[in-house]
């Protein structure tokens, strides 16, 4: 272990791979401060980057954006009231109100501080959780793995989105895509009706980037009027007074740990990232706070809980990924995307197999976060610009990133069309108020769960033995109570509705 | 003809958003169910229980049931009068967003020409038309535009082919 953990620190502390982290560090604070451009986007155009590197070098490069990217989404929160990126809703709800009682810079230092703790908490949780994880899961059998995708796809659809249907059938149609091209067991060609750019398979690169950042982007333009205006902002009277509220933020231990803890949680549930963490954590704060009523004027206890909570499902996530090979999010779904493009088989024998890469993954988390503190506190009064840069700059320009990252993935022009074609349905879907995250963490798990599913079979032909092998059943009943939840939980604002109309 | 209030102007923009909801479902309970079919004359094989149709016949199967149950439900919300409203309400709702169709439109014609004018020249045009047609008219803003433009298509170019030795497509 001592030598892996060596292995991958010496890898992690490479001069080059230091800058490019800072580099990415800059990056993902810069994207996440665009108001309307999230830290999924960030790591998406970061991902073609990270082809040329080591896998350990790329995928350290790729973390130093994402934790950078969810202290970014602090900046227009905290100043302009409009949350960066989904994580930083309830980040909205004091950090705005501190800023425009005259101390924006105390709200952004307490954001940073708040963001830079949580990130570490969630690594130690997830260098203490990860590795006995993995080691339980290598004795789980195909039925417990195909049980297993079964319940994260239902946990999706029922944590995402506003109709559990529709994220179910989100997820279905993710499962769908998965299924073109050659078959996993026999390679087969499917679904390929004689049209080359179906018949190596719809690539899960291809997909994301079409899905999440096209779809984005189009959307972006919706509103004519604030595609062409940019946002002043007045940033020459901030004070930051770092230190001062660092001792501030380490005053609440109670607070930052019990916000962590959420984090991490939520974060490894699948699905259910920072966007959900942040809103939990806050609610937890308001409700273990001596003074409640203070929330929602500017105090500082929500900033910090929304902040530790939406930075902490960076580590939270992170587990159920390298321990069992099933992303936590969208984004950790990049992130074993980019491992799987090196050629390295995420699953619970990554830890085994690859000791010094995951290792070094821990090591870069940490890395990480002193590099956004050491880069908010150095520059946070040029970041602060970055708001008042209009769209119609940044539109365009992205959409090309997206179209050189899926070229540059297998250097086939096929895949630009494809790109166009999905770019175009995930617009449709995400105006018809169809969940994504479902869709895109189906695509990644559908040849998991088919692998799976036919090895289970070819093993034994008994069907009944998904139900009869404990830990299978217990997670299929987990998937079924997760459903019925929803169901429920949806039957009851239904009813409450109906009494509360007139 | 009184115009409706806006109460009433967001429940029929409810009713019309249900409408395209209800469309769509009915598109994915019909492409699920001809793939259905389509799978089950996927080749089995002889080592294994299950062939390579087996599991898109269960997503499928999943798939057309998930929607055949969306549209049961959907037609339970709608009402006649917000169903024959839909044609304007989605005209209207384009209307609004009709930035979108045009950069979708500059996207695809981009697409196309990569391979025939190669990367640099294609992006270069697309990116200069772009942000023209989504710029403010000022002098300035073009002027921003084009160095923009050159940046992100010759010099995008340059960076890929000399630090990642990547070549994007230089066209026919």
């Amino acid at each position: 272990m001592l030598d892996a953990f060596l292995s991958g620190s010496g890898q992690v502390f490479a001069p080059d791979t230091l800058l490019y982290m800072l580099l990415g560090s800059i990056a993902g604070i810069v994207a996440a401060a665009i108001p309307g451009f999230t830290v999924t986007m960030a790591i998406v155009l970061t991902l073609p980057l990270t082809f040329a590197m080591d896998p350990l070098q790329g995928i350290a490069v790729m973390l130093a954006v994402y934790v950078g990217g969810y202290t970014g989404g602090l900046i227009s929160a905290a100043l302009l009231g409009i949350p960066g990126t989904p994580s930083a809703v309830a980040t909205t709800f004091d950090a705005f109100p501190m800023a425009r009682a005259g101390e924006p810079g105390r709200a952004l230092s307490l954001g940073i501080w708040a963001s830079f703790f949580g990130t570490v908490l969630s690594t130690v949780v997830l260098v203490l959780a990860a590795p006995p994880l993995a080691l339980f899961a290598v004795r789980l059998g195909p039925w417990e793995y195909f049980s297993l995708i079964v319940f994260a796809l239902t946990i999706v659809a029922s944590l995402v989105g506003r109709s559990v249907l529709r994220g179910l059938i989100a997820g279905a149609i993710g499962l769908a895509i998965s299924t073109v091209g050659p078959d996993p067991i026999m390679g087969r060609p499917r679904f390929d009706f004689g049209i080359e750019m179906l018949a190596p398979g719809l690539s899960f690169l291809i997909v994301l980037i079409g899905i999440f950042a096209i779809s984005q982007l189009l959307s972006e333009v919706e509103d004519a009027r604030s595609v062409r205006s940019g946002i002043a902002l007045s940033t020459k009277d901030i004070e930051f007074r770092t230190w001062a509220v660092m001792r501030e933020v380490l005053m609440r231990p109670v607070n930052l740990v019990r916000s962590s803890v959420v984090g991490v949680l939520v974060g490894a549930l699948p699905g259910a990232g920072g966007s959900i963490a942040n809103l939990i954590a806050y609610d937890q704060a308001k409700r273990g706070s001596k003074t409640p009523e203070k929330f929602g004027s500017g105090t500082p206890e929500g900033v910090v809980a929304s902040e530790a909570g939406n930075s902490a499902t960076a580590g939270g996530g992170l587990i159920p990924m390298i321990s069992l090979g099933i992303p936590g999010s969208a984004v950790d779904a990049i992130l074993m995307a980019s491992l799987m493009v090196h050629g390295i088989s995420v699953g619970p024998r990554l830890i085994l197999d690859n000791a010094d890469l995951v290792y070094g993954m821990f090591v870069a988390m940490v890395v990480s976060s002193f590099m956004m503190l050491l880069v908010c506190v150095v520059s946070m009064r040029a970041f602060l610009r970055v708001t008042e840069i209009p769209k119609w700059l940044i539109v365009p320009a992205v959409i090309v990133c997206c179209v050189v990252g899926s070229y540059a993935l297998n250097n086939r022009v096929t895949d630009l069309y494809l790109l166009g074609f999905i770019g175009l349905a995930g617009y449709a879907l995400r105006a018809l108020d169809y969940p994504l995250a479902p869709l895109v963490l189906g695509v990644i798990l559908g040849p998991i769960a088919e692998t799976n599913l036919r090895r289970a079979l070819m093993t034994d032909a008994d069907w009944s033995l998904f139900l009869t092998r404990p830990v299978s059943l217990l997670l299929l009943i987990a998937a079924a109570l997760s459903i019925a939840w929803v169901l429920w939980k949806h039957r009851k604002t239904t009813k409450n509705g109906e009494v509360s109309s007139p | 003809m009184q115009a409706a209030g806006p109460e009433e102007a967001g429940l029929e923009r409810e009713e019309a958003g249900e409408v395209a909801r209800l469309i769509s479902y009915a598109a994915i309970l019909a492409v699920s169910i001809f793939l259905f079919f389509d799978a089950r004359g996927l080749p089995t094989s002889r080592w294994e229980v299950l062939g390579a149709g087996a599991f898109p016949q269960l997503v499928f199967g999943l798939l057309s049931a998930l929607s055949g149950l969306a549209i049961v439900g959907s037609l339970r919300k709608l009402s006649l009068a917000g169903a024959s409203g839909f044609a304007a309400a989605a005209a209207g709702w384009l209307r609004r967003r009709y930035l979108v169709p045009v950069i979708a439109a500059c996207f695809g014609g981009y697409l196309l020409a990569i391979p025939q004018v190669g990367f640099s020249v294609a992006t270069f045009v697309f990116l200069l038309a772009t942000q023209l047609v989504l710029a403010p008219r000022r002098w300035t803003s073009f002027l921003l535009a084009l160095v923009v433009a050159l940046l992100f298509s010759f010099g995008l170019n340059a960076l890929f082919a000399e630090v990642f030795n990547v070549f994007l497509p230089r066209g026919a």
